[in-house]
């Protein structure tokens, strides 16, 4: 455990150096979230409901999106990658630990470094704007969403590693997880609510991994699940998140019988 | 025996591509391999204490002998053993015992003062803080690098960067270290270090290390037993002083004149590899450099005399250039 603390702490001293990237980093990230919230602001009547949705309730779902996005897709697996393709990967072969833990513990370094800013801003912004959202007042369903967004961290660390590991095979890494993510970003439920699709295509979707990683957590947070749904998407959510745990650490190890530690 | 190699063979599968565009568009579609022999079928005992020198020139199987020795590459056939343990299976208990160093890697974070990088070995090693400060506080100061330990590493000379790299490498105090090319783009002065650190730390632990380099320096300073390899096999494994015996097969002797001499009537004594009327140089078998020395001293008016042994980097130059030209 403490050897995942000093990465962690390694990760910060590291994007502590550099500082101004980072705070450019953040600025992008306020910026987005009032450039999507004027523009729902913008397109949502006063009074009046969209796709179902009341105005406060969209507007958060969209600014929860955005946090939550940041959250659970901020990730460091594309090094993994690189490291596999310039054979920098040896370095830690080399030594007693795990690869995929190191990397793990680097995620969650990052992503807490960027949620406490994240959380700072956002108390900012909404004693400036005051804007109309939704706080859910059921401490347990906060805690519910919680969880859930903790689930969905550990899905994506897996699917990313997934995306990785393609060095292994072929030095082009780059174009699959482009593709991949620019359609996660759709499916997972980040540019609208999933449930304002058709209806069968709704029950398709519940079966698959990418709306737990943003439209799932948000849905507990708004109160829109019963207790069955509740218990079904936990469910679900777990199972791939077991599933993807085994194929992860499956290719790992067929992976590393074809690698060959290239660039030395 | 610390480590115990029998038949080991890597074979990697290479995909070519015929040069330019037309190429790359037809390598989209249909791809030719063949498997490049990076190692074909050694075997090879090394013991406690040992310092052997793996040389060979680019390409030979070196390094990639020294990766399926700690568990980077998965072996295509063949038994390897080092410690007791099958390096590709990475037990911690065996990478918890030995160390890599390659001259073109870096393990250190490169945004981070090396001592950052230190801490994290000390994690992973599971180094108690007493022996940590110890090993750190020892190995800095033999390399001399107390002052830019809390230097970002990014900021470090090759040679500085070097050694932080050395002392990260063995903050566990490895029973094994494996060396390739540690001195590579080092100057003269920092390679000397850096062989003098080996070999005391090589002393001092009675640790197992084997380097790979392309300098006959580093390898004629440190290794006793070399074992050289070309083209994925073994060609000479044993002591380096044998290897003169065994492959130089002439002595040169250099003879001054006290007055000018004929070329004709030295030739009459051996090859005659440069000449002019004062000085000339003499090749002749080994075994004969005795009778032809008497014989110059006799017959020609000699002021100086030098019988000389080729030196081992011209011999394994011609040990090479004859694989070479027999496959």
């Amino acid at each position: 455990m403490k050897l995942y603390l000093q990465v962690a702490k390694n990760t910060w001293d590291e994007m502590m150096s550099y500082r101004f990237n980072f705070a450019m980093w953040r600025l992008r990230n306020v910026l987005q979230l009032l450039t999507v919230y004027y523009l729902w602001l913008a397109v949502t009547p006063q009074n009046g409901h969209i796709f179902g949705y009341s105005r406060s309730l969209i507007l958060t779902y969209v600014l929860g999106a955005s946090l939550i996005g940041s959250i659970v897709f901020s990730t460091r697996t594309q090094e993994m990658g690189d490291n596999i393709n310039n054979g920098e990967l040896s370095q830690f072969l080399i030594r007693p630990f795990g690869y995929l833990g190191y990397w793990f513990a680097r995620d969650i370094g990052d992503k807490l470094f960027n949620v406490s800013f994240a959380l700072a801003e956002l108390t900012i912004i909404y004693f400036i704007l005051r804007p109309s959202i939704f706080l859910q007042p059921n401490i347990f369903a906060v805690l519910l969403t919680i969880g859930a967004i903790c689930i969905a961290v550990v899905m994506n660390f897996f699917l990313g590693s997934l995306l990785g590991m393609i060095a292994f095979w072929s030095p082009e890494v780059w174009a699959p997880r482009f593709i991949f993510f620019t359609l996660v970003s759709f499916f997972a439920g980040g540019l609208f609510p999933l449930d304002i699709l058709p209806v069968p295509m709704q029950r398709v979707f519940a079966f698959l991994p990418f709306g737990y990683l943003q439209y799932f957590p948000l849905q507990i947070y708004l109160g829109k699940l019963s207790s069955n749904g509740l218990i079904q998407g936990f469910c679900i959510a777990l199972v791939w998140c077991l599933l993807l745990y085994f194929l992860v650490t499956w290719v790992w190890r067929k992976g590393l019988r074809v690698y060959s530690s290239e660039g030395n | 025996m610390v480590i115990q190699i029998n038949h080991l063979t890597k074979f990697y599968q290479v995909h070519q591509k015929e040069p330019g565009f037309a190429g790359s568009m037809k390598s989209l579609f249909h791809r030719t391999y063949y498997d490049a022999k990076a190692v074909n079928d050694i075997s090879f005992e090394i013991d406690e204490g040992e310092l052997v020198g793996f040389i060979g020139p680019n390409g030979a199987g070196k390094t990639t002998t020294l990766k399926c020795l700690t568990g980077l590459l998965y072996p295509t056939s063949g038994q390897v053993s080092v410690l007791g343990y099958t390096p590709f299976q990475r037990k911690h208990e065996y990478l918890k015992q030995i160390s890599l160093v390659m001259g073109q890697k870096n393990q250190l974070w490169w945004d981070l003062p090396a001592i950052d990088s230190f801490l994290l070995n000390k994690e992973i090693y599971e180094i108690p803080a007493d022996q940590y400060n110890k090993t750190v506080a020892e190995l800095s100061e033999l390399l001399d690098v107390e002052d830019i330990l809390q230097v970002q590493v990014r900021k470090l000379s090759l040679g500085q960067r070097m050694k932080c790299e050395l002392i990260a490498a063995l903050i566990h105090t490895p029973k094994i270290l494996f060396l390739d090319e540690p001195t590579i783009g080092l100057d003269v002065v920092m390679q000397q270090k850096l062989r003098d650190f080996v070999k005391a730390y090589n002393e001092n632990f009675n640790a197992t290390v084997i380097l790979t380099s392309h300098y006959m320096k580093d390898v004629e300073e440190l290794c006793r037993r070399v074992i050289i390899i070309d083209h994925g096999k073994i060609l000479y494994d044993g002591k380096l002083a044998n290897i003169v015996k065994k492959y130089a097969k002439n002595k040169s002797i250099t003879v001054i004149f006290e007055k000018p001499v004929t070329r004709e009537k030295l030739k009459q004594l051996g090859e005659v590899a440069s000449f002019d009327p004062l000085k000339a140089v003499v090749i002749v078998p080994r075994d004969k450099s005795n009778y032809v020395a008497s014989k110059l001293l006799e017959q020609f008016p000699v002021e100086d005399l030098n019988i000389e042994e080729p030196n081992i980097e011209e011999i394994i130059r011609d040990v090479f250039a004859n694989q070479a030209s027999s496959v």
